[in-house]
């Protein structure tokens, strides 16, 4: 079974004359251990697609079914739990909690969750070991790289050890070094650690390291292409003609 | 720790200025409910407990249920009733003392040797007890002794209605008298010869036999003497004592106003802080806190913000309490002879200051707490910077036009009740409308903001304009704190118009006025007796004599002053100020029958009308008197009153000395002569001042003058909250665009010119505040005086420029103080982490 299933998801914005239809009929499933990248112009719609499928937003029309449940029939709160328990999220921007050190923001998805602090603590860094941030993890957002941020915040996307790690450009604000790192991390994650990801990216680079690339075009999948390697990736992009 | 509690302390912590602004709101607000709601029980309780000194073995105590004397014989009466083993007449009185005694008043109590220390016991330290029979000697407190300077064998002076007694003092106690009490002990006899009370008494004290059953024997008295007589309790009546009441009333409602204001202040803090906040709000809900947890850390925030200030604002409220008493002790000794002790804390007020204090501040925090827990976790993904505003914004201003022009109806009706509603709804209806108002309001002063400020002001405006929101909470914070500066100097304008008005009206007549030297003590003050007004009258070159006498009554059960005048006499000299159909004539009214006439405060109070009948509570019983007509003389407006003749007075409460007295020269008299011969006649009389109308008019503009500086006084501290809610708005402006500021510095702003953005917007938000503070304030003080005419105290209106200018002088400098801090901050950002803040 999918972890995320959608089937023709429609996200229209704004009301009257003013409407822009963000995404239009999308069919998309996320499988365990699948590692999706999604491609495509800036306001395609791949970050209304992704908040979509996260429980972050709701469609305007069309079914999301996480773990075969329809997401219509969730309440706040059950929701609420879902991104919890069952995802982990990296975003591009405003990533930490500014008044917490590197453990605490990592750690808070456990906190959020009545783990006991000690327990959180120790799982929180163990995590931020993994991302090579054992000699940060005090540290307050303000006093670390973007780089470091960013890495944080992975750990803190895979501490409650999710079934789907959803990424929206997570190298868009990093230097090409931190970018490699992220991306380094984000295939040990698939690869190691057997997440499924579903990753938004302009990067070919990152984009290489995955199963499958979903190619967007004005709120429609225009290619939905298996990729083995960074020659695959190049082909697939070159197909769509978005380089 | 709870996460939501961890957040909320690091967020707290974190902002270390805008929390300890925020909280200092809460401070103030506090300290004042508490430091007052100590202060003035502990004052009042001082003066009871004084009053009541001698009521400390007494089993039991009985008064007249009038409030006057009655005769003393009922002692007997009640020493013959079953279980009660001794009864004693006591004649109580305070007395104020001449300008050149040691004391300013003494308690004087005529008591009856034969049985007084039956039921109180008296240590006499040097010579000897009183003895039945005794005249003309005085048993005296241990601390009048001290404070006199006398000793066994000297003389002791006290005003008496007949002129200055003199008496001898054969024994002086010996064990200390309660604090602040000078007691002087007279035979009853002496006593009441002293007041002109025939064989009266005030009081009668019992004590019982040993283990009977007291409320029995209570209810037993009570049998014998019937519903004229109070039993048990001894009833306070003290003007002193009430004026602490409403002095601790108006500080109570001071210090919720300026909790309400600290609510405000906590809401548009917390709004902000929300905005801040929002990527970090949506960001928690992405990685899974629920709604409830959000809602959680704004509440915990507000929850420790409010338990620091209450904390902090009790111990603030305990200084300043006993602060307060140091202070006043010296000033209270002087007035009513008294030290005040250490101030009582108690568990009701401690418990109010705690509920409103923590209270107000979780409730200004909710609203925006709310706001917080329903933003999506989308917000953390958007870059979008600052506030959103409120989309509700226009159906409130237009609520506010619906409840501005009710209001005004409400105003213009006339009615009480009305005028209540219509002066609470222009605030509402002001504080709806003044975000919409911000902008024309500010663009209306930006010619003159811009005269001073140029470039730095017209910035200084679209900061401002950018959120009106804020911009009107804190606006109408200054409004409401505005408005109620000029409506109570405005009717305390009005009040000292109507006041010089009165005086010239009622004394218009006369020529010279004897008034009590001390007014303070007015109910239990020394009269004159007819021998001096017989005096005055024989003086050459006096036409006219008219004099006022006092008794306490009760109307249909409603405490009342009864005053006694002359029919005849009292048109010939002095004029009443009457409402309705009253005129001149039904002061002659008085002569025939049971007929009074009634103030209009009393009147208004009590509902009553002409030709309606009301239970007068006499020494003698009820009686039924019907209203001649509603009026005044001028000194007892402000005071529940009834006037009868001086005969009835007589007749029905045993009263015939004189509390005032009013003359009149006849036609070409010399009156520096006149008034010289008058000076000699009351030279005995210390308990009586003589003033010519005209330096009596001086003396009281001189005090109206001084109660008006004490209301500025007091305006300044009203104003506080003020200063506050700006500093907060602008030290929250500062910090919300610290980035920008780092930009206008990087692009070349120098640091004196981000100062004066920051002091022009502060002019900008007081020029919003001050005139819808102006506006308010007027149609407040507009509505207060109008409500006091229609409660029967009648005042014209003034209108109040003294608070206006006041109000505008407030707001504006108070803006620029409030300024300070904030610009001088701005001024001093490092440019680089400005530009890195987030
Ligand atoms: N909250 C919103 N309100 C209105 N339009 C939006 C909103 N969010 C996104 N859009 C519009 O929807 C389209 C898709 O946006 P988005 O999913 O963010 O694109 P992408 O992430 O591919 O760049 C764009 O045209 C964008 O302008
Ligand atoms: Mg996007």
């Amino acid at each position: 079974m999918a972890i995320v299933e959608a089937r023709g998801l429609t996200k229209v914005y704004g009301t009257g004359t003013t409407t822009v239809t963000a995404l239009d009929h999308v069919d998309l499933a996320v499988q365990p251990g699948e590692f999706v990248a999604v491609m495509g112009p800036s306001g395609c719609g791949k970050s209304t697609l992704l908040n979509l499928l996260g429980g972050l937003d709701t469609p305007s029309e069309g079914t999301i079914e996480i773990d075969g449940e329809p997401v219509a029939d969730m309440n706040d709160d059950q929701l609420t739990m879902l991104r919890r328990r069952r995802f982990g999220f990296v975003f591009q921007f405003f990533n930490l909690i500014p008044v917490l050190n590197a453990t605490e923001n990592a750690a808070l998805p456990l906190t959020l969750d009545g783990v006991s602090a000690a327990e959180a603590r120790t799982r929180a860094e163990e995590w931020l070991r993994k991302v090579g941030l054992e000699d940060r993890m005090r540290n307050r957002p303000d006093q670390l790289s973007g780089g470091q941020q960013q890495r944080v915040a992975v750990a803190r996307a895979l501490v409650t050890n999710p079934a789907l790690l959803l990424a929206d450009e997570p190298t868009g604000n990093l230097d090409s070094r931190s970018s490699d790192e992220i991306a380094a991390l984000l295939k040990q994650a698939s690869e190691d650690w057997g997440r499924a990801i579903l990753m938004v990216t302009h990067d070919i680079r990152l984009a290489a390291h995955a199963h499958r690339i979903v190619f967007m075009q004005d709120g429609r999948i225009v290619d939905d292409a298996k990729i083995n390697g960074a020659e695959d990736a190049r082909k697939a992009v070159e197909k769509v003609g978005l380089l | 720790m709870n996460i939501a509690v961890t957040l909320a302390w690091r967020y707290l912590w974190g902002r270390k200025l805008r929390t300890a602004l925020t909280t200092l709101a809460v401070v103030f607000g506090v300290s004042v409910l508490f430091g007052m709601g100590a202060l003035i029980p502990t004052m009042s309780e001082t003066f009871t407990k004084v009053l009541f000194a001698s009521a400390g073995q007494v089993d039991l105590s009985v008064t007249n249920a009038s409030g006057s004397t009655f005769d003393s014989s009922i002692a007997e009466q009640v020493a013959g009733v079953e279980g009660v083993k001794a009864a004693t007449p006591v004649l109580l009185r305070p007395v104020g003392m001449p300008k050149t005694s040691p004391v300013s008043s003494i308690q004087v109590a005529g008591i009856e040797p034969r049985t007084a220390e039956k039921v109180r016991h008296y240590a006499v330290g040097q010579g000897v007890m009183l003895s039945p029979g005794d005249r003309g000697v005085v048993l005296l407190g241990k601390s009048l002794a001290t404070q006199a300077n006398l000793r066994v064998g000297g003389y002791f002076d006290i005003p008496s209605i007949n002129g200055t007694k003199r008496y001898r003092v054969i024994g002086i106690l010996g064990s200390a008298s309660p604090p602040g009490t000078q007691e002087a002990f007279l035979t009853l006899a002496d006593a009441q010869q002293l007041f002109g009370e025939g064989n009266r008494a005030s009081e009668v004290d019992a004590t019982f036999v040993n283990g009977v059953d007291r409320t029995l024997v209570e209810a037993r008295v009570r049998r014998e003497l019937g519903s004229d007589y109070n039993v048990g309790g001894i009833a306070p009546g003290s003007e002193l004592l009430s004026s602490l009441k409403m002095a601790e009333f108006i500080f109570n409602m001071f210090g919720v106003f300026a909790l309400a204001m600290g609510g405000f202040i906590i809401l548009n803090t917390f709004r902000t802080v929300v905005a801040e906040r929002r990527h970090d709000i949506g960001m928690l809900r992405a990685v899974g806190a629920r709604r409830r947890t959000i809602l959680g850390i704004f509440l915990v925030e507000s929850l420790l913000q409010g338990i620091l200030g209450t904390a902090l604002g009790l111990l603030a409220g305990a200084g300043m309490a006993m602060g307060l008493i140091a202070a006043l002790n010296p000033l209270y000794k002087r007035l009513v002879n008294m030290t005040v002790g250490a101030p009582q804390f108690q568990l009701s007020s401690l418990t109010l200051a705690i509920v409103m204090g923590i209270g107000v501040t979780v409730l200004g925090a909710l609203s925006p707490a709310l706001a917080a827990s329903r933003i999506t976790p989308l917000e953390a993904l958007r870059p979008q910077v600052g506030e959103v505003e409120d989309r509700q914004r226009g159906r409130r201003a237009w609520i506010g036009v619906g409840i501005l022009v009710f209001s005004a109806m409400g105003l213009v009706s006339g009615n009480a009740s009305a005028l209540g509603l219509g002066s609470v709804g222009v605030l509402v209806g002001l504080v709806l409308v003044a975000p919409e108002l911000v902008g024309p309001i500010s663009n209306a002063f930006a010619w003159l903001i811009d005269a001073v400020f140029r470039s730095e002001g017209e910035i200084a405006r679209s900061n401002m304009q950018r959120q009106p929101s804020r911009a009107a909470t804190t606006a109408a914070a200054v409004m409401i704190s505005l408005a109620i500066i000029i409506s109570l100097l405005g009717v305390m304008s009005s009040i000292v118009g109507g006041f010089l008005d009165y005086v010239d009206k009622s004394v218009a007549g006369a020529d010279f006025i004897m008034l009590p030297t001390n007014l303070l003590l007015a109910g239990g003050n020394v009269g004159a007796s007819n021998e001096l007004v017989t005096d005055i009258r024989n003086t050459p070159g006096v036409n006219a004599v008219a004099t006022l006498r006092i008794a306490k009554t009760q109307v249909d059960g409603s405490p009342a002053q009864v005053i006694g005048l002359d029919p005849v006499e009292y048109p010939k000299v002095a004029t009443f100020e009457f409402s309705g159909d009253g005129q001149t004539s039904d002061i002659g009214k008085l002569a025939h029958g049971r007929g009074l006439i009634a103030n209009g405060l009393f009147a208004a109070q009590n509902g009553l009308k002409v030709g309606q009948r009301v239970k007068v509570t006499t020494v003698n019983g009820e009686k039924t008197f019907s209203i001649i007509a509603i009026g005044s003389d001028y000194l007892n407006a402000k005071l529940a009153t009834v006037y009868i003749s001086q005969e009835r007075l007589k007749e029905d409460f045993g009263t015939e000395s004189n509390a005032l007295v009013l003359a009149n020269l006849s036609p070409g008299a010399d009156a520096p002569q006149v008034k010289r011969q008058l000076a000699t006649l009351v030279a005995d009389y210390p308990q009586l001042t003589l003033y010519d109308t005209t330096s009596f008019k001086e003396t009281q503009k001189v005090t109206m003058s001084q109660v008006m500086i004490g209301m500025y006084g007091l305006v300044v501290v009203l104003a506080i909250p003020t200063l506050l809610a700006l500093l907060n708005n602008l030290a929250m402006s500062v910090i919300a665009r610290t980035r920008e500021i780092g930009m206008l510095r990087a692009l070349g702003s120098t640091r004196r010119q981000v100062r004066r953005m920051v002091m022009a917007e502060a002019l900008f938000l007081a020029s919003v505040g001050v005139t819808f503070g102006v506006i308010s304030g007027i149609v407040l003080s507009y509505a207060m005086v109008a409500a006091t005419n229609n409660v029967g105290w009648k005042i014209p209106f003034y209108f109040p420029t003294g608070g206006v200018i006041a109000a505008v002088i407030a707001g504006f400098g108070f803006s620029l103080l409030a300024a300070v801090i904030p610009s001088r901050s701005a001024a001093k950002l490092d440019i680089v982490a400005a530009l890195h803040y987030e």
